[in-house]
């Protein structure tokens, strides 16, 4: 086999004086969920574009000195033009680059904090939804379609508007709105996975009810939730990206939406000022839908081992 | 017969969903080391009663228990009617006095966990010991139904065991806590038959070991005549007749029982026949 895995093993087992069989097949074993993910050429692709923006984001503006909002040279400087930057200036004379370079941190922050909200809210409603069926179904399914009805962004831009553009209010928007996908996805999974005879016998050893939710039923929704929860972080980046450019967000964090809704009305004569931040958003939101992809198969036991 | 109080007594258990009744006024004991069969075709209520002793069957369902009592004998001495008992007193009875053997060993462990974690997980349930000693334990376990390779087996996952394998893997489970009572919901009718009569014969020797009494459902007469001490013949969910296997087997008085009985094909009984033949209808109304 011709897997980057087994090569390292077997380089463990061939250190090894004396080499025990049972080990050294059992050695790959332990990686097989890393196995399957790698065997995705796009995830590993996405997870190492992931990375670079994170690295981009969070660890190279720390060689840079000066602020990213400091003027470094006339405006509307086209990339590498006399007395330019690599990605241009904007209509401050600001370097685009620095800018972009950071603009990801508010972003991703807002972004994975929905996502978490979103998956918290929407896994526990419908696990008790789906475990319990009947009327708390009924109720929690009505509460769920109440949300899935409103118009997104709209409600979002409403709460934002209504309560200031901080980072806590983007958040709660976009949590708000997004959850329903998630809770349904779940309910239809408990529904399916609770009338499964192991979901039986762990009642039958005596398991509670909160046992069975959490800790049997639950890490079997898990790749569903996974896989929902990366497409969840993509859209909840557009989200912030749409808000930020109608100019709902913290100015102050020149984030990636709010920044190509700045340069927005020089789009004609500078193209560099929307370009590049409209890229970085585009790769984010690609990477994790990649990610997500892989993930499907390495959270899934039953595909192991072929 | 036996004079000692039964450990688990069935009277008059009536269980109904919406219109339909499942199990009606089914009454039989369950003495300490018995092995008990329950058999009947397809629909007679059999799986239905061993889901009400343990009180699962309510669960998803519309199904109720109407009438009848379950007096069970903890080992104690005090007895609890498992029909009246709440939730909190049945978690502590299930798995822990009386454990369940279910019919598809393929689904019925949790596959995102280590078959090990699941029994040790059974363990920590009814016992107060630490990760360590609940592992030692259920390494024991998997040594006691014969699982080649205990230390290894415990850290595979269900899909890389085979049916047998984990069937043997619910029995552990299911002793894991010494049951006083062991409920096998025809343990073998998803295995073939080598293995089934390996299973068989584990479940037997296991029952010497641990002197558990053991409620067989089944509609293999085979596997009655192979394990049971006694026997409750059930159809149309009434009880038709209950007595010793060897009574039942050699004489069987309700005619229902006779045509069960005769249904099973012997050695050359085809001779000369071009193909089975149709049995008569026995008389539903009469048991």
């Amino acid at each position: 086999m011709a897997d980057p895995m087994v090569f390292t093993s077997s380089d463990e087992a061939a250190a090894m004086p004396e080499v025990d069989p049972g080990r050294v097949r059992e050695a790959p074993k332990k990686y097989q969920g890393l196995r399957m993910f790698m065997r995705n050429k796009a995830a590993v692709f996405g997870a190492i574009l992931l990375l670079a923006i994170l690295f981009v984001t969070f660890i190279l503006p720390f060689f840079f000195s000066g602020e990213r909002t400091e003027r470094v040279g006339s405006i509307h400087l086209a990339p590498g033009a006399e007395g330019s930057t690599t990605f241009g200036t904007d209509y401050l004379g600001r370097d685009v680059g620095r800018i972009v370079m950071q603009g990801g941190s508010a972003t991703l922050k807002v972004a994975g904090l929905a996502a978490l909200m979103i998956v918290g809210i929407g896994t526990t409603v419908g696990a008790l939804a789906g475990y319990y069926g009947g009327w708390v179904d009924n109720i929690l399914m009505r509460f769920t379609e109440f949300f899935q009805v409103l118009p997104g962004l709209l409600f979002a831009i409403v709460i934002v508007a209504l309560y200031g553009p901080s980072t806590t209010t983007i958040v709660l928007a976009i949590g708000l709105i997004a959850w329903p996908t998630i809770a349904r996805l779940v309910r239809a999974e408990f529904l399916r996975q609770k009338n499964l005879e192991y979901v039986k016998a762990a009642r039958a050893i005596g398991s509670s009810d909160a046992r069975i939710i959490f800790k049997t039923i639950m890490p079997n929704t898990l790749p569903v939730v996974i896989v929902q929860s990366t497409l969840v972080m993509g859209s909840a980046i557009l989200f912030e990206a749409g808000l930020a450019f109608l100019g709902l967000s913290n100015p102050k964090d020149l984030s990636w939406g709010f920044y190509i809704g700045a340069n927005r009305s020089y789009f004609l004569s500078n193209w560099w000022g929307v370009t590049f931040p409209g890229l970085m958003i585009f790769f984010t939101v690609l990477s994790l839908s990649l990610i997500g992809d892989g993930l499907q198969d390495a959270a899934n036991p039953k595909l192991r081992g072929r | 017969m036996r004079s000692e109080t039964p450990l688990l007594s069935v009277r008059g258990l009536t269980v109904t969903f919406d219109n339909f009744t499942a199990v009606n006024g089914l009454t039989f004991d369950l003495f300490e080391g018995q092995t008990l069969a329950i058999v009947g075709e397809s629909g007679s209520g059999k799986s239905v009663t061993a889901l009400s002793i343990m009180r699962l069957v309510t669960l998803g369902t519309r199904a109720k228990i109407a009438e009848g009592e379950i007096i069970f004998r903890q080992p104690d001495g005090s007895t609890v009617d498992l029909v009246q008992a709440d939730e909190a007193e049945l978690r502590k009875i299930r798995g822990n006095q009386i454990s369940m053997i279910f019919q598809e060993p393929l689904t019925s462990l949790n596959p995102v966990y280590t078959t090990g974690n699941q029994v040790v997980e059974a363990i920590r349930l009814h016992q107060d010991v630490t990760k360590a000693e609940a592992y030692q334990r259920a390494f024991e376990v998997f040594e006691r139904v014969r699982i080649p390779e205990p230390k290894k087996r415990l850290k595979e996952f269900p899909h890389q065991m085979s049916g047998g394998m984990r069937q043997r893997v619910m029995i552990a489970m299911a002793l894991s806590c010494d049951p006083t009572v062991l409920i096998a919901d025809e343990p073998t009718t998803a295995l073939d038959v080598t293995i089934q009569a390996q299973i068989l014969g584990l479940m037997r020797a296991l029952q010497n070991e641990t002197g558990a009494a053991v409620i067989m459902i089944t509609h293999d007469m085979g596997v009655v005549a192979e394990v049971a001490d006694d026997i409750v013949v059930m159809r149309n969910s009434k009880l038709v007749e209950t007595g010793n296997v060897y009574d039942i087997f050699e004489n069987p008085t309700a005619p229902y029982t006779k045509a069960l009985l005769a249904s099973i094909p012997r050695l050359g009984s085809m001779k000369g026949k071009p193909e089975p033949e149709p049995f008569d209808l026995v008389d539903m109304e009469a048991p």
